[in-house]
């Protein structure tokens, strides 16, 4: 008997106490944290149409078109279809995709989640947060090769 | 001193005396006399006290199970719809009333039917006995005790026939546990309400509150009335364990079990059939409440609030405590329970009696 | 910690070299094979039994890790790859050819009663067929596929069409039991709030009481054998085992493969990877255990048990360092081969004041679980001396894990045949001789105490690392391609049991074949030997206790 009863006794302990532990989504925005894997964003300026990135996707989720001079024509990423493990961005030289912290995105249908170029340059950063930033300290962990500063402009 | 208890009944009615207080009450406010006042006001009388029955079971079901259990599991719910979600009720009627009402093709049609319509209906009936306060009160018949378990039983009939007739494995086996769980307990629990009658000596609703009025012991100027519970909280535990049987709630909620028989006798029922099971189980708790707070609460009476008032306190005591049990105590296998039941409670109770009339002599 | 003594007749020192393992076996033994793991043994197909029987009661080889199946070009060939419970490094393959037109051997069945389902599959997607075998059916794929998909001359755009009518839904057909009508048979999913994914079990009813039980898995199958196989070994399979035990483990998935391709590729890790390797993969193991505490106890409370939503808080806040250390909650893809991608994320100081914080509320939240759980006498009454599993039984049917340990068998892979960091850390092994739910249900309880103390060193280690040798990843190239004809197997203690993987590399970037042997699929062969004879509930008492993964039993 004392089992259940200490046990009824730790459950009106809960109930008591008035702390929750859930938030109030959409009202309160979740924490989220600086490495976290959301929507990718592309940058056409950055990119050098290497297709490293279409070429370690586990997925297929990347289609790079390009014309018979090797010029970029499209970028197509499925984010319905991509399972967010990051090689992509992991392995892209110059840092032309990489993947925000955005985690709300809808569509009407599963093809809407096609997102072209230009849908991928606009997505938007998660509360203004540049993820590049908390990535930083982590470029240059990189095999030893990362003592160097990279600059990008 | 305790008074002796085959004095004076106060309050109310006249002890020993059938009668029908809320009828009187509507057909003298409605100045019709004679049989037809009297049918009218029965009617009347139990429309009203049925819409207060749904009303509570209506906030209860939907809204109150939810916040309890979000307070036990450190959760937020339904805070949404409406002022303290409130509005929720209705959505979920209306959700629950759009739905397909399918009827599966092997069911046995009139049992399957009838069914839900019995295990609500059956708890409303046995309100119609309670004694609510204020002179709320429908009927009062000399053996409304005995009336309120029958009422109460028909809703075993009502759980087999769903179980039974729903075609179905999972609702066979769960319409048998559940019959078997609600014979098993129906003995002690009835035991435990008759060890009442020794101390009340008579079976009317309003005797038996009446009898409780008394004041049992006074400490420092509070006055602790006789209330059944505090002269033998063995009978109130007993009582309590065999309530949650009959009802249906952990530990004892084997016929839904719905991690093992994906919840049993209600299975194949869907829309306004589940609807009405739903409710009916709710009903069927605050009924067990009900009694729970007649027998052992003495009913309606507490300080300063109206009667009425510290009856429906007592009767969401009693959800809070099904819904504390749901939330921490596991269930028992089958055959533990029959087992509890045949040996463990059956004997407890007979024990009770013997406890009760040593009690009573004492007292007398 | 109980000891158990495998069943070996105690003759002069076991054999334990190869040489001495080949001497054993004498002229059963046509050609010898050398795996980077163990040495192999090639023997005919009708002498199965017999080398197994040999090399279990007579070298002490008491646990079939794993059976393997695959087709080359000009023969197909399973490998039994056996191990001891006392010493699972001594390990032997004992590798059997068949001719590919007619590819029979001899079932391992009658010697190890885990072969069963494995010898199944091994039927189901490759085509070898095994006599002696009880019940050769596909136990994976519907019954009426055509072809076997990871052999070589399988064609992919054939269709597969199931007519409803020549399967018609087993529930229409009320007489299942035949003569003996006093049964009932009942199917238990795949659509049921206890089957911890989409098991069927058929069950068949003798009142509450089960007289027969057969599970039926493979609707979670998602031929992730063969999406590791069309992978490279650097970057493209390292995300799929985050996919077998989805429940919070996936670093400790993925330790499995990294460790087996590291091992295969003569890689290197170094230390400090190394370390937070170790302290990533308690964390999952902690997320894993509680939340199959809290599944368990919602198979028995009922469905409104608080312990189920506290179980899922605390795995919240695992869930919450996971997410600031490898930025996802439940596929991390944090480890790579060679080490792991990322460093702990700055500023460092934050990141072990939260995981330390953690640490510190364990203890309480772990009170309370044991007030409400363990301590609760209707949940003992429930649990003790239901689903028992005999330590002989449990051997033979090459449970690990928890499952194992519950039932006294001294086994874990963390410490008998370390990786990582593990050796060098001060924690226990937890066993329990009680062999019913309720000691497994304890042993998880307990080793979450155990990961607490292993996080807690590894977060003192790394705070004090000396800044210039935080390596977190060797120099590995960006295309691997190992040896040719290398085969290994390499396992891990894994949440759930010994995850286990197969690769044989074939000389290009991608495995040739690619075999996982998940610890799921083995526990879950147990559940007829528990559940018969018992009522209802504790067979799914049993079924929680086990804790399986449909991602990992069907993989």
């Amino acid at each position: 008997m004392i089992g259940l009863l200490k046990g009824m006794a730790t459950t009106m302990k809960h109930a008591l106490d008035g702390s929750t532990f859930t938030v109030e989504y959409p009202d309160v925005a979740p924490e989220v944290s600086p490495r976290f894997r959301g929507v990718h964003k592309f940058s056409q300026e950055r990119c050098i149409w290497c297709r490293q990135c279409e070429n370690v996707c586990p997925n297929d989720t990347i289609q790079i078109v390009q014309d018979d001079q090797r010029n970029g024509e499209q970028y197509n990423l499925h984010i319905g279809q991509c399972i967010y493990c990051r090689l992509c961005e992991e392995v892209c030289p110059v840092d032309a995709i990489l993947l925000t912290q955005n985690f709300e995105f809808t569509a009407d249908t599963k093809d809407d989640f096609v997102y072209n170029k230009e849908q991928l340059k606009n997505v938007p950063w998660y509360k203004d947060i540049d993820p590049l930033a908390s990535r930083e300290p982590d470029r240059g962990a990189w095999i030893g090769e990362g003592e160097g500063e990279v600059d990008y402009q | 001193m305790p008074v002796p208890l085959q004095a004076n009944a106060t309050a109310n009615a006249t002890a020993g005396q059938p009668s029908a207080p809320l009828a009187d009450t509507i057909a003298g406010a409605l100045g019709v006399g004679g049989l037809g006042g009297d049918v009218l006001g029965a009617l009347l009388g139990a429309f009203l006290i049925a819409n207060v029955m749904l009303v509570m079971t209506a906030v209860a079901g939907p809204w109150a199970k939810r916040k309890i259990t979000a307070a036990f599991t450190d959760r937020i719910a339904v805070n949404r719809v409406g002022p303290f979600g409130l509005l929720i009720i209705v959505a979920d009627a209306v959700r629950l009333l759009s739905k397909e009402l399918i009827i599966p093709d092997g069911a046995d049609r009139p049992a399957f039917d009838i069914a839900p319509i019995l295990i609500p209906f059956s708890a409303l009936l046995g309100f119609a006995v309670i004694p609510m306060g204020n002179g709320i009160h429908l009927a009062d018949p000399e053996t409304g005790l005995v009336f309120a378990f029958a009422a109460a039983s028909i809703a075993s009939l009502g759980l087999v026939m769903a179980g039974y007739a729903s075609n179905n494995k999972y609702s066979l086996l769960g319409g048998l546990r559940s019959i078997a769980q609600n014979l098993a307990y129906e003995i002690p629990l009835v035991l435990t309400g008759a060890s009442v009658i020794l101390f009340t000596g008579t079976l009317q609703m309003s005797g038996i509150v009446a009898a409780q009025t008394e004041t049992l012991i006074n400490i420092g100027g509070i006055r602790i009335p006789q209330w059944f519970a505090f002269v033998n909280p063995f009978a109130f535990v007993l009582f309590m364990l065999a309530n949650l049987a009959e009802v249906g709630r952990n530990p004892f909620d084997i016929p839904e079990a719905p991690t093992e028989i994906v919840a049993g006798y209600q299975t194949e029922y869907g829309s306004v059939y589940f609807v009405l099971i739903y409710l009916g189980e709710f009903i069927h708790i605050f009924l067990g409440g009900a009694i729970a707070a007649t027998l052992f609460l003495g009913g309606p009476a507490g300080p300063i609030l109206p009667g009425f008032v510290w009856f429906v306190i007592k009767i969401w005591a009693f959800f809070l405590f099904t819904q504390w049990a749901r939330s921490a105590i596991p269930r028992v296998r089958i055959d533990q329970l029959i087992e509890i039941g045949w040996k463990g409670m059956l004997v407890l109770s007979f024990a009770n009696l013997v406890l009760t009339a040593v009690i009573v002599g004492v007292l007398a | 910690m109980s000891l158990e003594e495998p069943t070996e007749t105690e003759i002069e020192p076991v054999p334990q070299t190869a040489e001495e393992l080949a001497d054993l076996l004498g002229d059963r033994v046509v050609d010898r094979e050398e795996h980077v793991n163990a040495p192999g043994f090639v023997v005919r197909p009708d002498d199965v039994q017999d080398t197994l029987r040999t090399l279990r009661e007579e070298a002490g080889f008491d646990h079939l890790s794993c059976v393997t199946a695959q087709q080359y070009a000009d023969r197909y060939e399973s490998i039994y790859h056996l191990k001891k419970y006392d010493d699972p490094t001594d390990e032997v393959s004992v590798v059997v050819p068949t001719p590919s037109e007619k590819p029979v051997s001899q079932s391992a069945e009658p010697v190890f009663r885990t072969a069963d389902w494995h010898e199944r599959e091994a039927y189901d997607l490759v085509g070898v067929e095994y006599e002696d075998h009880p019940d050769l059916r596909r136990i994976l794929l519907p019954e009426t596929w055509q072809g076997h998909p990871l052999s070589n001359d399988y064609d992919q755009n054939r269709p597969q069409v199931v007519p409803l009518r020549e399967h018609a839904n087993p529930l229409e057909e009320d007489h299942r039991a035949g003569e003996d009508a006093d049964t009932m048979f009942v199917n238990i999913g795949p659509h049921h709030p206890a089957t911890h994914g989409v098991l069927h079990v058929k069950t068949t009813l003798d009142g509450e009481q089960i007289a027969d039980l057969e599970s039926d898995i493979g609707y979670l199958h998602r031929c992730e054998e063969q999406m590791c196989q069309q992978g490279t070994y650097r970057h493209q399979i390292m995300p799929y085992p985050d996919r077998w035990d989805y429940i919070s483990a996936g670093i400790l998935n993925e330790w499995a493969y990294a460790r087996a391709a590291e091992d295969l590729a003569d890689l290197e890790v170094p230390e400090y990877a190394q370390v937070i390797r170790t302290m990533s993969s308690e964390l999952c193991r902690i997320a894993s255990h509680m939340l199959a505490v809290g599944t368990f106890a919602l198979d028995v409370y009922g469905d409104f048990t608080a312990i189920f939503m506290y179980a899922v808080r605390d795995r919240e806040k695992v869930q919450n360092i996971l997410e600031d250390l490898t930025g996802q909650r439940l596929m991390f893809n944090y480890l790579r081969l060679g080490g792991v991608v990322w460093d702990l994320p700055e500023p460092r100081e934050e990141f072990f004041e939260k995981t330390r914080d953690f640490l510190d509320e364990l203890p309480e939240a772990l009170e309370e679980y044991h007030d409400l759980i363990t301590g609760n006498e209707i949940l003992q009454a429930r649990t003790v001396d239901t689903g028992v599993l005999p330590p002989e039984v449990a051997k033979s049917y090459g449970a690990t894990g928890p499952v194992a340990r519950g039932s006294g068998i001294d086994y874990d892979l963390r410490r008998d045949d370390p990786y990582g960091y593990y050796d060098e850390l001060d924690w226990d092994v937890v066993t329990d001789d009680g062999c019913d739910n309720f000691s497994r249900l304890f042993v998880r309880l307990r080793e979450v105490e155990e990961s607490a103390k292993i996080i807690e060193q590894c977060v003192d280690l790394l705070e004090d690392w000396p800044e210039d040798e935080r390596t977190i990843q060797s120099n590995v190239p960006r295309t691997l391609k190992p040896e040719a004809d290398k085969e290994i197997y390499r396992a891990v203690e894994a949440a759930k049991g010994e995850l286990g993987i197969y690769i044989r590399s074939d000389g290009t970037d991608k495995p040739g074949r690619f075999k996982i042997r998940s610890p799921c699929f083995s526990n879950l062969q147990t559940l007829p030997e528990m559940s018969e004879g018992e009522y209802i509930p504790d067979m799914i008492a049993s079924l929680g206790s086990l804790d399986i993964v449909l991602g990992e039993v069907d993989r």
